[in-house]
């Protein structure tokens, strides 16, 4: 990691610069001559494991300070609202690494017991998971849910140096609970079709009464008329 | 303009309860396609599938929704809109329910997109059908509100979608939306058969009343009219025999000057349509916008599209543009093009706010009229069989149309030229209907006063043969004429 600084009003000649790992100082401070109007710090460090990861910082005298975050490569977005599935259904959930991120080496899935988290071995309990890893994809099965399968899921992309989590939940529902607006919605329709078809029935005889009476008035005022056109009718 | 309805249409009254049936049945019908687009990636996860083929269901649903028009223009024409309306909805609702329980994407393309399609189908065109029947003085308004349904539908229909995928998952949503698409059976009820009152005038009720309707045509005055009569009598006689015809197509509206018009333009017009809305979120995003501003431009496009469909109907009702309303459609047609042409010229979210706004206008104005200049061209009558007719053949333009759009814009990367096509394809269309309809229009005055001459020849006792009549009107023309020889 390397460290550029153009210094400030008081161009010093030489200033003390010093790296630092997660606050605590490392190394021995160095005294950094300023060249073509700029401090450099270079610093190399070797990544061994997990343990060399973290916050790095390089600071210059007691006034410039840069931050760097040493980390394994972490998830995007992962869906944080939880996964709906139902008793007795399987469940699909998914983690992925997306581009340009490097591709782990292998994918590990987790299940949530409290705080701790307990490797799910696909390979022991076949019909109830199945673990499929591609790449920087990986998505775990869960068949035959019960409520005990519910709660949270981590997906773990392992690197050499550390592993990144993510975390996914799922509630585990009954058919039942979509059942109830199902049927208040189809009870909604059924009154609603019947109370309109059923003033309609109404309405129809009431017109039907309403223009038998205008239709024996006109029968009244035509007379002859009338039944001329049934005789032709007939014939 | 065709309006020889045989009858005189309410106007108003229980026809106010239609217009708000077919308002849900148009809005499930544009919108429910749409908004199931939410589910789509729960479903790809759930079945392990690419997004292409989940992408699938939207376009089965489509095309079953087009390919379905003849089909319920026949069933409309024979059985009413009631029936049929009640038909579609139970089988959107039952599709629904058994792809709740679907084992497999088939599962989902068969009933969402086969049997879902089709029901859609079976709600849509029955509805704009009964609007014609019950209004014919405040049909662009009544238009213009139903269609209406379509944005007011998808505004809410999201929403709702994204609350029960959060709270049920896709499958306890899709059996919910079952429920809920039964409303469709209620806005079903509501479309009564039209009373069809017997007026001065006679009219097309079946033959038993032939007998006094005739005689009373005799008997009133009806001299001026004569003509008019003949040929109301004429078109009701055909629209009885069409019931046999229409069985299969009625070929004669490929000989309808206005029917091809129409259709021509509406061909070129359909392939620049829906793409512009479909990647204005994508184009957004493209220019850095965000994600939530982006998905902002399609709510004020949907808001506005919302009240101008049924100012648009009001407009259209209005004396001065009802007789000339084609023209009114093609420039509406010619606006699309126009904001599209404009649309990469300005930059920045506040130009995209504004070409939301002015194309929320266009697209409001086009779909509020699209049926309606179809009814005033064709009539009442033949509108079941056009619109059918219609929507099988546009059905290509409109599912190509977003896939071409954005091959364009794949192969040039720019998102620019997909806009100028869209403009082009809509600027086209909107002249070519306003030089037509002009010829049109001409030619359907020459008609008419050709027809006011017959009827004032007939008025001066000059016998006229006309062809393929009863013999009741017959000897009853001729006994008036022969009156008024005598006297």
């Amino acid at each position: 990691m390397e460290c550029t600084w153009t210094g400030n009003q008081n161009k010093l000649p030489n200033i003390t610069g010093y790296w630092k790992k997660d606050g605590n100082e490392i190394d021995s401070r160095l005294t950094v001559p300023l060249e073509n109007e700029q401090y450099n710090l270079k610093g190399v460090f070797d990544i061994v494991g997990e343990e060399s990861l973290g916050n790095y910082s390089c600071v210059f005298g007691s006034e410039a300070k840069i931050e760097f975050v040493l980390a394994a490569p972490q998830m995007g977005e992962v869906r944080d609202k939880p996964i709906v599935s139902y008793a007795g259904d399987s469940v699909v959930i998914a983690c992925k690494m997306e581009e340009p991120k490097p591709k782990p080496s292998t994918w590990h899935w987790y299940k949530a017991n409290g705080t701790d988290k307990a490797l799910i071995d696909a390979a022991a309990e076949p019909h109830r998971y199945q673990i499929h890893s591609e790449g920087g994809k990986s998505t775990l099965t869960v068949r035959n849910l019960t409520q005990a399968d519910a709660g949270f899921y981590y997906c773990g992309a392992v690197y050499l140096i550390s592993t990144s989590l993510g975390r996914l939940e799922v509630r585990v529902i009954t058919f039942l609970e979509p059942l109830k607006p199902f049927i208040a919605i189809v009870v909604e329709v059924l009154v609603l079709v019947a109370v309109i078809l059923l003033y309609e029935r109404k309405s129809k005889k009431k017109s039907i009464t309403g223009s038998q009476k205008t239709k024996k008035e006109k029968r009244e005022n035509s007379g002859g008329e009338e039944s001329s056109s049934v005789r032709q009718r007939k014939v | 303009t065709p309006a020889n309805l045989g009858y005189t249409p309410p106007d108003g009254g229980w026809g106010w309860a239609v217009v708000f049936g077919a308002f849900i049945c148009i809005g499930f019908s544009y919108a429910f396609p749409k908004s199931l687009t939410i589910y789509f990636k729960a479903i790809q996860e759930y079945f392990s599938v690419s997004y292409s083929e989940i992408a699938w269901v939207s376009s089965i649903m489509l095309a079953a929704m087009y390919a379905g028009g003849p089909v319920s223009s026949i069933l409309v024409n024979r059985y009413g809109s009631r029936p049929v309306v009640m038909l579609g909805g139970l089988m959107v609702g039952i599709a629904m329910v058994t792809a709740s329980f679907g084992k497999s994407i088939m599962h989902i393309y068969l009933c969402v997109g086969v049997i879902g399609g089709f029901g859609l189908a079976f709600n849509l065109q029955p509805a704009l059908t009964i609007i014609g029947t019950y209004f014919h003085v405040k049909r662009p308004l009544a238009n213009g509100l139903a269609m209406t349904g379509s944005p007011v539908f998808l505004s809410t229909l999201a929403p709702l979608n994204q609350f029960l995928l959060d709270s049920f998952g896709w499958r306890g949503s899709f059996l919910i939306l079952g429920s809920f698409t039964l409303n469709c059976c209620v806005a079903g009820a509501l479309m009564r058969p039209v009373h069809k009152q017997i007026k001065p005038k006679p009219n097309a009720e079946p033959p038993k009343s032939n007998g006094p309707a005739h005689e009373k045509a005799a008997t009133e005055d009806t001299h001026a009219q004569s003509a008019g009569l003949l040929a109301e009598q004429e078109q009701s006689r055909s629209s009885r025999s069409q019931g046999c015809a229409s069985k299969f197509v009625d070929w004669s509206l490929f000989r309808h000057r206005g029917f091809m018009i129409y259709l021509v333009g509406n061909v070129i017009m359909f392939f620049g349509f829906f793409a512009p809305v479909v990647f204005l979120a994508p184009y957004a995003k493209h220019q850095g916008i965000d994600e939530y501003s982006a998905a902002f431009l399609l709510s004020i496009l949907a808001l506005v599209d919302m009240f101008v469909r049924p100012g648009t109907g009001l407009i259209a009702n209005t004396k001065w543009i009802r007789p000339r309303i084609q023209y009114f459609f093609s420039l509406a047609v010619a606006y699309n093009g126009v904001c599209h042409l404009l649309c990469p010229l300005v930059p920045g979210y506040v130009g995209l706010v504004l070409y939301a706004v002015f194309f929320g206008v266009a697209f409001g104005m086009v779909s509020s009229l699209l049926f309606e200049v179809l009814m005033d061209l064709v009539g009442a009558h033949r509108f079941s069989t056009a619109v059918g007719l219609c929507t099988i053949i546009e059905c290509g333009p409109v599912l190509l149309g977003p896939p071409i759009s954005g091959a364009l814009v794949d192969i040039y990367g720019d998102y620019k030229y997909m806009y100028y096509a869209c403009g082009v394809m809509m600027l086209v269309p909107g002249i070519f209907f306003l030089i037509m309809h002009y010829y049109n229009y001409k030619k359907l005055d020459e008609e008419e006063r050709k027809r006011q001459s017959e009827a004032m020849r007939m008025r001066s006792g000059l016998s006229v043969r006309v062809e393929g009549e009863e013999e009741h009107v017959k000897m009853s023309q001729v006994d008036e004429t022969a009156d008024e020889a005598d006297g």
